[in-house]
């Protein structure tokens, strides 16, 4: 082995070593025991105690309702945008529209403002229709958010598809209903998928309109009661509010190494 | 930049925008019905999203900007632009920008740096591909769920301390989230930590796309090692590196979460960025003015990092 190599196969295991450290303290210290806890970092995992400062952590900080309403909000408002944006797509790329630019500015522009600039507005909205600490107030947020980027991933890829299938069909009588549930999102499921994953990941992900939109411990979603949970940093103990955020975090590393390959995909066509 | 996004178009009865439109023979009455139909449908498809977008998102901004000129009072009385000049005046928005700078410059660099670093050394080699795995693991947590990591090994008994101290260097123990501007320093490593795994991601896609004879190619001509990568490599990953730029730019502008369950924006509001300073303002201090100031501030600044990026990557594409 050349000198070479053997300095590059060193930096990349220092580099490898120095990022997994933060993660092997979190499952190491999650591991131990809350009643045991000696008040400094564990290097090493002894006893097993995960499962019981998971439970503990569910029980402090509510988790129960807040996975529950989390995995509602993810699933729902990341369907409803894929489907939502999908037909936006279709309909200015496929369907004669007039003035195509300007209709994807409009729902491409959502992307580039940031959250703070809508979140005082929809507070104030939402005070005045009761539409405050409910869920589907949320998920009409986290579908409003959604939409633009995965009309961005559908567009581009709608692009990539061959006309000719759209245009036989036409000719044959079928309507652009049937056109956009039987062709068009049959060729475009997996920017479909992709678009999901995404969209799932960043609503589960959120935590500014899980503070402000919601008061009710019911309501709220899954990373405000970690964020509570965190504030009772000294009181509950680091065991278990390690457990609470490796608990809360699961299924999204799970998707997220589970469909990789859609995130690589959908990036390349996204370039 | 309009003319890029107005691309393929079907054929349609009613011919095509403007200047092509087909110039003899006026389509029948029934056709122009049908067009007319055409149209409404077409609407019908785009509504809910039009909806949505202009409801929730593009009519709040304006309301933002409409009442970043009035004042905090009750009666809230057009002040032209006192709370703009609030930048000038209020120190804590002064620290507020300061912090923000060094967000962006240190969520642009790092990623950048250690992604492009680590997906050309692990671009071969099953070891590497382990090595890698660790890098992008993070990625997949949330800014909370980095947060509370963070804070564990950041308090005054954490973990680097911890090491700190067995490691006979006392001195350097410190608390890490207590004094400015060591605590935004590491708040800023703490998110690179998580955001580096998508650059790493994003620049092996790009690697992989660079067709293997040209690096043949190079290497038959005696480029070595360094060489290759200055002048084959990294001109080849002008595209993605554009992509990594602009993302982390605008994440960093952007990212609350990790600053909000880490600090909450203290000690004091010494660890604020932009972002959570409207947070701030807005809810906590209850002056929502200063808060629609600071929410179109920043919406300028990441408007015009998006259009840097945004502008490349639509050439980029040929769209």
């Amino acid at each position: 082995m050349s000198l070479g190599r053997v300095l590059r196969n060193t930096v990349i295991a220092v580099l490898a070593l120095l990022w997994l450290v933060p993660t092997w303290l979190l499952v190491v210290n999650a591991l131990v025991p809350a009643g045991s806890y000696s008040g400094s970092p564990h290097w090493l995992p002894r006893d097993f105690g995960l499962f019981g400062n998971m439970s503990q952590a569910w029980d402090k900080a509510n988790l129960g309702p807040a996975l529950g309403n989390s995995l509602l909000y993810s699933v729902v408002s990341a369907a409803a945008a894929a489907v939502i944006a999908g037909f936006a797509a279709f309909a200015t790329i496929i369907m004669p529209v007039k003035r195509q630019a300007l209709w994807f500015w409009v729902i491409y522009s959502g992307t580039l403002l940031p959250l703070q600039v809508f979140i005082r507005p929809l507070f104030l909205s939402y005070a005045h229709t009761s539409l405050y600490d409910t869920q589907t107030g949320l998920v009409l947020i986290y579908t409003a958010i959604a939409v633009p980027f995965a009309f961005f991933v559908m567009r581009n890829y709608a692009l990539t598809l061959p006309r000719e299938v759209v245009e036989a069909a036409r000719m044959d009588g079928a309507s652009w209903w049937r056109v956009f549930w039987q062709i068009h999102v049959p060729l475009t499921r997996s920017a479909m998928i992709a678009v999901f994953v995404f969209q799932f990941v960043a609503v589960w992900n959120d935590l500014m309109f899980g503070i402000t939109m919601v008061t009710s411990r019911n309501i709220r979603p899954v990373m405000a009661a970690l964020a509570d949970l965190q504030g009772n940093y000294s009181n509950v103990g680091p065991p278990i509010v390690l457990a609470g955020a490796l608990l809360v975090s699961l299924p999204t590393v799970v998707l997220f190494f589970s469909a990789q390959r859609f995130f690589v995909s959908s990036l390349k066509i996204h370039r | 930049m309009s003319t890029s996004v107005t691309d393929r178009r079907p054929p349609t009865p009613a011919g095509g925008p403007g200047p092509t439109r087909r110039p003899t023979r006026r389509p029948p009455l029934t056709q122009k019905w049908a067009t007319a139909r055409e149209r409404v449908t077409a609407g019908g498809f785009m509504a809910p999203a039009v909806l949505l977008v202009a409801l929730f998102l593009l009519a709040p901004f304006v309301w933002t900007i409409y009442r970043s000129f009035f004042s905090d009072t009750r009666t809230s009385p057009f002040s032209w632009f006192d709370n703009y000049s609030l930048f000038a005046s209020d120190p804590a928005l002064s620290r507020s920008i300061q912090n923000t700078l060094m967000w962006v410059v240190g969520t642009v660099a790092l990623p950048f740096v250690l992604g492009l670093a680590i997906a050309c050394m692990t671009n071969a080699g099953r070891f590497s591909r382990l090595a890698r795995l660790c890098v992008v693991l993070p990625y997949a947590l949330s800014g909370s769920a980095v947060a509370v990591v963070w804070n564990f090994m950041l308090t005054t008994d954490g973990a680097v301390n911890q090491v700190l101290t067995g490691l006979g260097l006392d001195s350097l123990a410190q608390g890490w989230l207590l004094t400015w501007p060591g605590n935004t320093v590491v708040m800023i490593l703490a998110n690179a930590w998580q955001a580096t795994g998508v650059a790493v991601i994003l620049f092996l896609v790009g690697l992989q796309s660079i067709p293997p004879e040209t690096l043949e190619a190079g290497a038959l001509d005696g480029a070595s090692g360094w060489q290759q990568f200055r002048h084959i490599v990294l001109p080849q990953l002008r595209p993605v590196s554009i992509i990594v730029i602009g993302m982390s730019l605008v994440n960093g502008l952007k990212s609350f979460d990790l600053i909000w369950v880490l600090t909450q924006g203290g000690p004091g509001r010494a660890t604020e960025t932009l972002a959570v300073s409207m947070y701030n303002e807005t809810f906590l201090e209850l002056r929502p003015g200063a808060g629609a100031a600071i929410a179109v501030v920043l919406t300028v600044i990441v408007l015009a990092a998006s259009w840097l990026y945004l502008r490349r990557q639509l050439d980029v594409k040929g769209v």
